[in-house]
């Protein structure tokens, strides 16, 4: 068994220099595709070849270049990873697959792609809905992608190849799923800032690498003692993009514990796998479109209103009652219209089973975070007094 | 300096066209007609502009309540902040699309008061509605969160999401590839939404009523467009400042005989006005694009600041959702399905300069647009309007200047920056300094030419 200090050496050093390893690979021969959101259907980019890469932002650098191309009403995380594009900080991209997400996204995607002008662009044109006609359309739309794609590599992608990346992902998850698990004991075995850091390293290397970290990290992280010590409360964090542990290690050092989370990258895009199926685009636009929970998709009411918003945040409920959570932190961007507008719901319905809530706005930046000390520190003491 | 007007105290912009006065009296005789419409138990949907379900409604005998309108007559009499700060007082960020905050900070405070109307409401107020008819992949965000959170002080009002998605333009692939995929998704979208409607409203689609306001809104559609092409005139007979009244019958009366006519007489009174040399202006200088962007409803008047400076603008991107049918690739006289026919007109009206602009390397159909009016309408300068809140139409506009000038020609241009309705992010000295300097640019560029 592999247990030298290894897994979360590799992760420090792969957030530390983040898209290291996929500028050693482009070196290698290898064509990096850089996509933003948890909405790039990975699958297909992994069965053409390729390394799906995730475009990641920088709350610790200010923006300086992104303003000469892109309006400051955007997505501040947005913003930032536009940013870094265009200062070079990710120069080894030979392609960039941009997905429907949300207005930030979505009205951006010309600005990246005339801006950057990589050679190979995409669009993937998500339909909002969940409803079948919906997922019926966006088949479609991941086929045209698929085509695209595969005229990019030289070659068509395969059912075969497909099934094998989705074999292979699904895998990914799945140590995702038993590292993020670990922080169900009391205290939990790997903090939330340990686990952050380990998502934002697999972001930037290819699945087959990530299935072995992720191993790795398991196996290092398992055998620590569950040490009995101070009682911290254990916070959930709920929010949109967090691909910085920043403020995770905020919430940790003012005294807590962060044992769960609804983010990307998190539980939201983890959690659900693709089925396997006949036609292996079906299994993939279901896991897209219809399970991951995101703001971003508009979910068909069929029943009463209390059923609709079990529908629509029952898993932030599973999460609370399975991971024991004491208090939950609602973290919104500005600008996030999905998420913004989901507040007033999302947050009493929280309430609504006894947990109780803070709601921040934060603007993706250092100095913004550092402001949210003060009201993080007053909640867990409020948590604390409970 | 400036003083901040009270509502009262603002002067009633001028409009140049008699058509476009004409627009107050009607916006407020059709929100009159929505709490009568509820008084007299017809069923009422708040509904979104260019969604493409006007006369499905209207064939259906269902009340539009336009929220967007609403917010944005709040706007323009200075009255919506109450809205915005209630909206903000239910944790609902300031950043977001400020027409969807001051509809939900009505809402929630008409709800409070179960169902009264807020102290001094504009225009009569917002009434609470049977359906509520969103519409995602089209346009926004907040036109799908925008319904769903306002559920949360309505639960009992059921909402639809329409998704009306057009293909994007990409070089690797051809649109004609995919239309059909499209239209075929939409067509379901808008049969989804009939039924939808049947079961919530007890009414019946009646198809051939449909299929004759289908007609009507081609006509409209035709029309609109012949009588904008008329403002290419030396001197415009009409600005953008009118075309911000007229989006009212464009938006808000599509698939109307009300709407049609007022085209009609539109058109007509352009004609005249052309006939008498008449313009916005009698001695017109600077022929400018509104770019794009949506206006400050509160500041129209700045319209008239252009015009006190020479400058107007016979064209404007903004709102003006049509298109002459008669120019795209498609027979619609070969489609029977009044919901097929809808879809088809929508998607060619996204990709109607596709083509043209797979002629020119590098370029953009959002370009391509801005080059056509720029040619057509003899244009020397463009100005947009950045509105803080509104994603949809406000990010991409700087770098659509950018590559305009890239791959046509350096032509001045100025960015506005305010809001839709939230008066706070206004400031009228700053703007007018700026539009001020605009002009000037204007005027070294004119005479360096000569
Ligand atoms: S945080 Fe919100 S606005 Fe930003 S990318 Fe995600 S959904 Fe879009
Ligand atoms: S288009 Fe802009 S202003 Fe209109 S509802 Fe959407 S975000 Fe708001």
């Amino acid at each position: 068994m592999k247990v030298e200090a290894g897994g979360m050496a590799l992760v420090d050093k792969y957030c530390q220099d983040y898209g290291s390893r996929a500028r050693e690979l482009k070196g290698q021969g290898r064509k990096i595709i850089g996509g933003l959101c948890a909405y790039v259907p990975v699958e297909i980019i992994t069965a053409a070849g390729f390394v799906p890469f995730r475009i990641k932002g920088s709350v610790s650098e200010p923006i300086t270049r992104a303003d000469v191309e892109m309006e400051t009403i955007v997505c501040p995380l947005v913003r930032s990873c536009f940013d870094l594009a265009v200062k070079g900080r990710y120069e080894f991209l030979d392609g960039l697959v941009i997905p429907h997400a949300c207005d930030s996204i979505c009205r951006t995607y010309d600005v990246w792609k005339y801006t950057l002008g990589l050679p190979y662009s995409h669009f993937i044109n998500m339909p909002h809905s969940d409803n079948d006609t919906s997922l019926e359309f966006y088949k479609t739309v991941l086929n045209t992608f698929r085509k695209s794609l595969g005229k990019f590599a030289g070659r068509e992608i395969s059912d075969d190849s497909l099934l094998q990346a989705i074999k292979q992902h699904n895998e990914n998850r799945a140590r995702v799923r038993q590292l993020a698990g670990l922080r169900r004991s009391d205290p939990p075995l790997i903090s939330g800032e340990e686990l952050a850091r380990a998502l934002i390293a697999i972001m930037s290397i290819p699945v087959e690498e990530s299935i072995s970290l992720l191993g790795d990290v398991i196996a290092e992280v398992k055998p620590r003692a569950s040490a009995t010590g101070v009682e911290k409360p254990r916070i959930m964090v709920v929010g949109a993009q967090l691909d910085d542990d920043t403020f995770i290690r905020l919430i940790e050092d003012s005294g807590a514990w962060v044992v769960a989370d609804d983010l990307c990258p998190g539980t939201r895009e983890f959690w659900p796998d693709a089925d396997i199926t006949a036609d292996p685009i079906d299994g993939l636009a279901e896991r897209y479109l219809q399970k991951i929970k995101c703001a971003r998709t508009y979910r068909e009411q069929k029943g009463t209103y209390p059923e609709y918003l079990e529908e629509r945040f029952g898993h932030i409920g599973g999460f609370i009652r399975d991971f024991a959570v004491d208090g939950v932190i609602l973290y919104i961007y500005k600008y996030c219209d999905p998420f913004g507008f989901e507040v007033p719901a999302v947050k009493s319905y929280i309430e609504s089973l006894g947990t109780p809530v803070l709601y921040l706005e934060d603007e993706y930046s250092k100095s913004t975070i550092g402001r949210l000390r003060t009201r993080v520190q007053a909640f867990l003491e409020l948590l604390g007094a409970k | 300096m400036t003083e901040e007007k009270k509502p009262e105290e603002r002067k009633k912009r001028r409009t140049a066209t008699e058509a476009a006065g004409r627009v107050g009296s009607m916006t407020k005789a059709m929100l009159a007609n929505v709490p009568q419409a509820k008084g007299e138990g017809r069923p009422i949907a708040y509904s979104f502009i260019c969604c493409c379900y006007d006369e499905i409604i209207r064939a259906m005998d269902i009340t539009p309540h336009w929220v967007e309108n609403y917010a944005g007559i709040c706007g323009a009499k200075r009255d919506a902040q109450r809205f915005l700060e209630r909206a903000e007082a239910e944790n609902l960020s300031r950043s977001l699309c400020t027409y969807a905050l001051c509809g939900l900070g009505f809402d929630a405070w008409r709800e409070e008061l179960g169902g009264e109307m807020p102290p001094d409401a504009p225009w009569g107020g917002q009434v609470k509605p049977d359906v509520m008819l969103g519409s995602g992949q089209m346009l926004c965000d907040p036109r799908n969160k925008w319904f769903q959170a306002a559920q949360h002080y309505m639960p009992d009002v059921p909402t639809y999401d329409l998704n009306l998605p057009w293909p994007p333009y990409e070089e690797d692939y051809d649109y004609r590839e995919v239309q059909d995929d499209y239209v075929k998704y939409m067509v379901a979208q808008l049969r989804g939404l009939v039924e939808f409607l049947e079961r919530h409203t007890n009414r019946k689609m009646d198809w051939d009523r449909l299929s004759e306001l289908v007609d009507l809104t081609d006509r409209t559609w035709n029309l609109v467009h012949e009588a904008y092409e008329l403002r290419r005139a030396v001197p415009t007979p009409m600005g953008t400042g009118d075309a911000m009244n007229t989006m009212v019958p464009l938006s808000f009366m599509m698939g109307t005989q009300q709407g049609y006519d007022f085209f009609k007489e539109l058109y007509d009174e352009l004609q005249q006005k052309i006939a008498r040399k008449e313009g916005v202006i009698p001695d017109e200088k600077y022929r400018l694009l509104w770019g794009g962007g949506l206006p400050s409803w509160f500041a129209l008047t700045d319209f008239n600041y252009f015009n006190s400076k020479g400058a107007v603008f016979p064209a404007e991107t903004t709102y003006r959702m049509v298109e002459a049918l008669y120019n795209f690739d498609i027979d619609f006289a070969r489609i029977t399905d009044p919901l097929e026919h809808i879809a088809w007109r929508w998607l060619k009206f996204w990709t109607c300069r596709y083509d043209k602009t797979r002629q020119r390397p590098g370029s953009h159909p959002d370009v391509e647009r801005l080059i056509d009016y720029i040619e057509d309408y003899q244009i020397d300068g463009v100005v947009m309007h950045e509105a803080f809140s509104c994603r949809s139409w406000h990010v991409g506009l700087i770098w659509q200047l950018n590559l305009l000038k890239k791959i046509y020609r350096d032509i001045p241009s100025l960015v506005l920056e305010s809001d839709i309705i939230d008066i706070s992010s206004y400031n009228e000295a700053d703007t007018r300094a700026r539009i001020d300097a605009f002009i000037d640019t204007l005027e070294a560029v004119k005479s360096r030419a000569g």
